[in-house]
């Protein structure tokens, strides 16, 4: 084992710990996404009769990969918080002071993070299947959808990373990481885009959680679309670069 | 990461260095703020060291530079004969760090907090679950051991974020204002622990801006102003150099404050050629005086002033403080020094 992946192992079950010692946090990522996927499904029941969803049966099937997404992104919108707080409290200078990798601090938050955002989409599918929905793809289809969830999860994160290591501020952290909201409202998690007007189909073209989520939703209800999937991977890949890349940049400009 | 055959294949040269050696050390901030002005010093090992100085004399940058976690802008600075900018994982491996603002996981146990800095310093797995309970012990943390640090008292989190720079057995530990914050018997206690540390081995690099703490543990300090040492060397002998006692007289003066006056004169004229005295001074009732090696001249003294006239109501020594040497060498008083903490505002 590289010193890199034990260093990451311990600061990981760091993070975990802390995620779990406070009891909101396992309630949280049980319950927020199924009342999400829960409220939305009601919510929107009959939006499946309308005719750019061509085809869906059930609303229910064409919406989890939505929330699957659309949770995820909200779950990392606040994953800056921990690393500020260490910051904050000298334990960044603590762990900085102890012979390791550096990187491994971030990685430390990281793993568990797509662990968090993989457990959320797991408890949306299943909720799903149990109200009756079917992945049409099965276990290795559903495999896929909780990779791209957590993929999306991880690169997503440097949303509220990269505040959080510049500004070093929380309320400047939870503003700057609210201006990114609308992506994920403008996304095809709730409508398809053939109900959208010309600007919003537009703007999706180039909006990385659209992608994710047609990946989501093909492996969901339709089959294995291989150009889909492709597009998905590539846009978590291209904003994972950017993203991460940026976080990377900045805990680097923070702790040298 | 170096490996740790380097550790072995270590310059021979290396094992026998001091524990810290600076040499003209700056490190200047954003917007032109010379922290760090040119700081030289050299601890061996085993010794006890301060930095003492108020806030915002430097020392915290220091110490800072010493353990690796800012570079210094010039100068150059070894630990163990280690250079802290070219080695940093190597230094790191060979100290501990408690630093100003004790820095715990808070929910997470007394343990676990050692044992995460353990293995993050590759304690092996027995070998860290002994230091670890030797360390609970050691600090008197064994019966809180699996509760919350977070619902720890204050004396008690300062003993586990020092435990927790002790795990790995570093040669050097440095300290940066160990005991702010701490009630009198917590700061006492921390004290006998600090120095007992250093009796087994440790060399220990301190930095305070309490007098009393700096004069109770350091054999050697140095007195650190606008980011200068100004002057350095054993508590006991930068007193002496000081070269004089404060005798202070207080006279009961007959009722009338010209009564004050006359007597006041009278010691003026009566100690003329008293060769022991260095300075005189009137206060509000009485004179002060400084006089060398008081406890030995005041004998003669008082028979120089056992004249008509004179009430001597009340006579005390006072031996000269670190405030008197920080003051001899800085022209301030450390206690003046109440340099509030820019507010840092961004964003």
């Amino acid at each position: 084992m590289t010193a890199f992946a034990r260093e990451t192992w311990y600061l990981g079950r760091r993070t975990l710990r802390r995620f779990f010692r406070v009891p909101a946090n396992p309630i949280g990522i049980v319950l927020f996404p199924l009342i999400q996927l829960f409220v939305f499904s009601q919510l929107f029941r009959d939006i499946v009769q309308l005719p750019g969803f061509a085809g869906q049966a059930s609303y229910l099937a064409y919406l989890a990969p939505g929330q699957i997404a659309f949770t995820v992104f909200f779950a990392v919108s606040w994953s800056g918080g921990n690393l500020l707080a260490d910051y904050r409290n000298g334990y960044l200078d603590k762990l900085r002071a102890a012979p390791i990798e550096r990187y491994a601090i971030l990685a430390g938050e990281l793993v568990p993070l797509a662990l968090e955002c993989a457990f959320m989409g797991g408890a949306i599918l299943v909720l799903s299947v149990l109200l009756g929905a079917r992945v049409e793809t099965g276990i290795p289809g559903a495999a896929g959808i909780l990779l791209l969830g957590a993929g999306f999860g991880v690169a997503w994160s440097g949303m509220s990373m990269i505040p959080a290591l510049v500004t070093k501020n929380e309320q400047a952290t939870s503003t700057l990481s609210m201006l990114f909201f609308p992506v994920a409202f403008m996304s095809t998690a709730f409508v398809p885009a053939a109900l959208m007007p010309d600007w919003l189909k537009a703007l999706n073209t180039v909006n990385p959680i659209s992608y994710v989520i047609e990946a989501m939703r093909a492996l969901m209800t339709t089959g294995w679309d291989w150009g889909v999937l492709g597009a998905a991977v590539v846009a978590v890949g291209l904003l994972g670069l950017v993203l991460q890349g940026a976080t990377l940049w900045a805990f680097r400009r923070l702790t040298s | 990461m170096d490996s740790p055959s380097t550790v072995a294949g270590m310059d021979p040269r290396a094992r026998q260095a001091p524990a810290i050696e600076a040499e003209g050390l700056v490190k200047v901030y954003r917007g032109d703020v010379r922290a760090v002005d040119g700081i030289d010093v050299r601890v061996e090992r085993g010794e006890f060291f301060g930095f003492l100085g108020p806030n915002g004399a430097g020392k915290t940058t220091t110490i800072r530079i010493l353990t690796t976690l800012l570079r210094p802008t010039a100068g150059r600075a070894r630990v163990l004969g280690i250079d802290v900018v070219a080695q940093p994982g190597q230094v790191r491996r060979r100290i501990g760090f408690a630093m100003q603002a004790v820095a715990l996981e808070n929910l997470a146990t007394g343990r676990e907090n050692l044992e995460l800095i353990g293995r993050l310093h590759r304690v092996p797995g027995p070998d860290l679950r002994r230091r670890v309970d030797e360390l609970l012990e050691l600090m008197g943390l064994a019966a809180v051991a699996d509760k919350l640090a977070g619902t720890y008292s204050g004396g008690m989190r300062r003993r586990l974020d020092l435990a927790t720079a002790l795990v790995h057995r570093p040669d050097v530990l440095f300290l940066d204002e160990p005991t702010e914050g701490l009630d009198p018997q917590s700061r006492a206690a921390l004290w006998e622990e600090l120095a007992r540390i250093n009796r087994e081995g440790t060399t220990m690099l301190l930095t305070t801006h309490y007098l009393e703490e700096a004069d109770r543990l350091c054999g050697r300090l140095a007195i650190i102003d606008g980011g200068r040492i100004a002057v350095s060397g054993a508590p006991v002998e930068l007193k002496r150099a000081i070269g004089s006692d404060e005798v202070n007289l207080r006279l009961g003066a007959g009722g009338a404050d010209d009564d004050l006056a006359r007597q006041q004169d009278a010691i003026v004229g009566l100690l003329d050629g008293f060769e022991p005295l260095r300075g005189l001074e009137r206060t509000a009732d009485g004179v002060r005086l400084a006089v060398v090696d008081a406890d030995r001249a005041v004998p003669e003294l008082l028979r120089r002033l056992d004249g008509d006239g004179l009430h001597v109501r009340g006579l005390t020594i006072a031996q000269p403080s670190l405030d008197d040497v920080f003051l001899r060498h800085t022209g301030r008083r450390i206690r003046d020094e109440q340099a509030d903490q820019p507010l840092v505002l961004g964003w």
